[in-house]
């Protein structure tokens, strides 16, 4: 009895599978050993911090995927969700345990999003960009006067407890080797990554994930079908601003410290930009986003000395100083991305695995 | 499946030569007094500092000269041979956009090859990086005048905090600048930590001289139009005023345009060389007094200032006179005090250089702010004197001395207390 070829999909479940194909599932043993093993190889503090801050950037750009990319709802409220994580974790952290107060984190911040959702009824489009734009300028008032929770203008230091049983983040030890407090975060925060990367995938390839989708291209049509549009809008907002809690919570917790500074409308944009060079609609483009987003001006920071003409410190040579060039190549790439790739890295993805599929043919 | 499964836990047993980096760092001994042996910054010729400092973005107005003051002081050092005499100095400079994340990411990047830092310019970004100083046991000399470095065992500030200066600022008004208790004093301030600083300051000098604030002003910087707040702050006679030089630019000129004329007082950071060269200039000369120390530049009375000149003139050619250059110039200079201590160790580890910074007494600055005394966190005493200044365009920097080194006694008494 022969096989059918592997690519063959014969029933719906099938077509349903998270990891369906062998190269697939290749794919996810080559991460998960990267996940394990890079900390211990990449040892350089500089990096791995590029690597946590990466990471966190992910968590939250998964989140305002899913209500964007899946859900169609504009939001540039995203770094108020973020802030809100933030301090939860400022205010709880030190007394909970990490199992508790990362779930803390998501409660309040799921809690804010289903108070801020119902807008997303009455509004669409541009409408509901300008209401979400003023939840960052409120955000901004709250975080600098109420001092009780965010130390005002001064800022805070958060003192999180980042331990689950034995192992201590900030110091792992394991088999007589002592690991710093970066690697550690590395695997706190992308082992994090991975679980809400698989939270979102699982809920966008079953039902209610389908109706987020047919709000999203036409939201009358799928209240005609029997799609309660409304509730989903609401769930949505609801789901994505918890996952932003939770990003938030992590940022503060390996920062140590912030201040009201931070969640302001810049951060709120740099999101929108990471999902659309990403990939709008993906999960993996959102981590793909934030790596590009997050790692690229690290590489231009730390080589910027060799390449001709940049300016590298106060009174050295060269005609653009390593920031500039940064802005100058992240405002190009975007452009060039919208023009050329319109479905992000994601689509470049995309595109690489349907030629190999049919390799070598060309159909 | 599960052949996959194995071959990657053998592919870890493989690299599992690759491990920890937690136990790195650690301080070494064994150096003879003068020659400290070689360690993370340290080759055994070359000492490396690092700078974390706003390179670039609007900050980078104040970060490219208190750079260059940094840079000034150094090359004039190695000149003379160095620290000791014998150890060159060279400095690492890594851009922060003034965000504390980026702050945090340039810290972990250089932390390994520099024995300490001699500039992080900013209240948060110092803020974000002051929990790691602590856990790596690294010494940073902060570029802001926060009272919130005086107790802080691993930092090593400069200067008279924002504090002191209001309150010697209110002194002065008090006493010859024609104001007196029943005056309408007020206050406009950014509303962030600096400005929060500003607001201490004057509180504390209300409660000692009895006076009452009648309004506090605060505005969020890039603030486009002033008008509400100049409006409110009618019928003061007096303002103090914390700023940056943007804000505070647009500040005077909407208070110029509406005739309102009250004597202005000025935190130093609110003041910038192009001010006396502008159309609001004549009316800053009418009404402000900025608080700052030091003296007005090219003043060849005091020593510090002579060296300073001549030592812009041959390392910077292309700077001009600035008041963020001399301060970083002093920052440079306290930072060189605790190196020769650590060298006169023979110990430039980082244990080394938190233990040089305890042992280390006062230190002078040659009148460009005054002396220091440094020592263990808990008894450090900063420089309770301000020097106030007029704007005058004839001026190198267009500042004149009102009064030189002036400290009240009201400043003498002001406490530190440690951040919470």
């Amino acid at each position: 009895m022969a096989k059918p070829h592997r690519d063959l999909v014969r029933d719906y479940r099938q077509d349903l599978r998270l990891f369906g194909s062998p190269t697939a599932r290749a794919g996810l043993v080559a991460m998960l050993v990267g996940l394990v093993m890079l900390p211990m190889v990449v040892q350089d503090d500089f990096w791995l911090s590029v690597l946590v801050y990466v990471g966190i950037t992910a968590v939250g750009a998964i989140g305002l995927n899913l209500l964007t990319g899946y859900c169609g709802q504009i939001s540039l409220g995203h770094a108020f969700f973020i802030g809100a994580g933030a301090y939860v974790t400022g205010w709880v952290g030190s007394d909970l345990p990490l199992y508790l107060w990362l779930p803390a984190a998501a409660l309040v911040g799921g809690m804010l999003g289903a108070v801020i959702g119902p807008f997303a009824l009455r509004l669409r489009g541009h409408y509901l960009a300008i209401v979400t734009l003023g939840l960052v300028f409120i955000g901004e008032h709250l975080w600098r006067n109420w001092r009780g929770l965010t130390g005002g203008n001064s800022g805070t230091s958060i003192n999180a407890q980042v331990a689950l049983g034995p192992v201590d983040f900030n110091r792992v030890e394991l088999a007589g080797e002592v690991y710093s407090r970066n690697q550690g975060y590395f695997w706190l925060v992308w082992v994090l990554v991975a679980i809400v990367a698989l939270l979102v995938k699982n809920l966008v390839r079953t039902r209610p994930g389908r109706a987020l989708q047919a709000v999203r291209d036409r939201d009358q049509a799928a209240e005609v079908i029997g799609v309660r549009a409304g509730r989903y809008k609401i769930g949505a907002f609801v789901v994505s601003s918890a996952i932003a809690s939770v990003a938030g919570a992590l940022f503060g917790s390996y920062q140590q410290f912030v201040s009201p500074d931070e969640w302001n409308l810049l951060l709120s944009i740099q999101y929108i930009a990471i999902v659309i060079v990403g990939g709008l609609g993906t999960v993996f483009g959102s981590i793909l986003g934030a790596v590009f987003v997050g790692a690229l001006p690290a590489l231009i920071d730390r080589f910027g000395d060799a390449i001709p003409g940049v300016r590298t410190g106060v009174g050295g040579e060269g005609f653009i100083s390593v920031f500039a060039l940064n802005q100058a190549i992240f405002g190009v790439l975007i452009v060039l991305f919208l023009v050329f790739e319109p479905r992000g890295l994601a689509g470049i993805w995309l595109r690489i695995k349907a030629y190999f599929k049919s390799w070598p043919f060309s159909y | 499946m599960h052949r996959r499964i194995t071959c990657a836990l053998a592919a870890m047993l493989l690299v599992a030569g690759c491990g920890g980096a937690g136990d790195q760092g650690g301080s070494q001994s064994g150096g003879t007094a003068g020659a400290p042996p070689s360690t993370s910054g340290f080759d055994g010729t070359t000492i490396r500092l690092g700078v974390l400092s706003p390179l670039s973005g609007p900050v980078a107005v104040i970060g490219q000269p208190l750079t260059a003051g940094n840079k000034i002081w150094f090359d004039a050092l190695n000149q003379r041979g160095g620290v000791a005499g014998k150890y060159k100095v060279e400095l690492v400079q890594e851009d922060t956009q003034y965000k504390p994340d980026v702050t945090v990411q340039q810290y972990n990047k250089v932390k390994g090859n520099v024995v300490a830092f001699t500039q992080v310019l900013g209240t948060a970004p110092t803020l974000a990086v002051l929990p790691q100083l602590k856990t790596d046991k690294v010494l940073a000399a902060p570029a802001s005048l926060d009272a919130l470095w005086v107790r802080e065992p691993n930092l090593l500030p400069v200067g008279g905090p924002y504090q002191i200066q209001v309150i010697n600022a209110l002194d002065h008004y008090l006493t010859v600048g024609g104001g007196s208790k029943n005056s309408r004093i007020c206050t406009m301030i950014q509303d962030d930590v600096y400005g929060e600083a500003g607001l201490q300051g004057l509180q504390y000098a209300a409660e000692k001289y009895g006076f009452t604030i009648a309004t506090a002003q605060r505005y969020k910087t890039g603030t486009e139009n002033f008008t509400g707040q100049i409006q409110a702050l009618a019928g003061c006679q007096m303002v103090f005023l914390t700023a940056t030089p943007t804000d505070a630019g647009k500040i005077w000129g909407t208070a110029a345009q509406a005739k309102f004329a009250p004597r202005w007082y000025a935190q130093s950071p609110a003041y910038a060389a192009a001010m006396a060269k502008s159309p609001i200039t004549p009316y800053l000369q009418q009404t402000a007094i900025i608080v700052a120390e030091g003296t007005e530049w090219g003043d060849e009375k005091v020593s510090g200032m002579k060296d300073l000149v001549s030592r812009t003139t041959q390392f910077g050619p292309s700077q001009q006179p600035d008041y963020y250059l001399a301060f970083g110039y002093n920052q440079a200079r306290a930072m060189t005090a605790v190196l020769e201590k650590a060298v006169q160790n023979g110990n430039l580890s980082r244990d080394g250089i938190l233990n040089a910074l305890n042992q280390l007494g006062k230190v002078s600055f040659d009148g460009l702010t005054d002396d220091y005394q440094y020592g263990p966190a808990e008894t450090r005493n900063p420089p309770r004197s301000s020097t106030l200044f007029a704007v005058d365009p004839a001026k190198p920097f267009g500042l004149k001395t009102v009064k030189y080194n002036t400290s009240s006694d009201a400043a003498k008494a002001f406490e530190f207390k440690k951040t919470g």
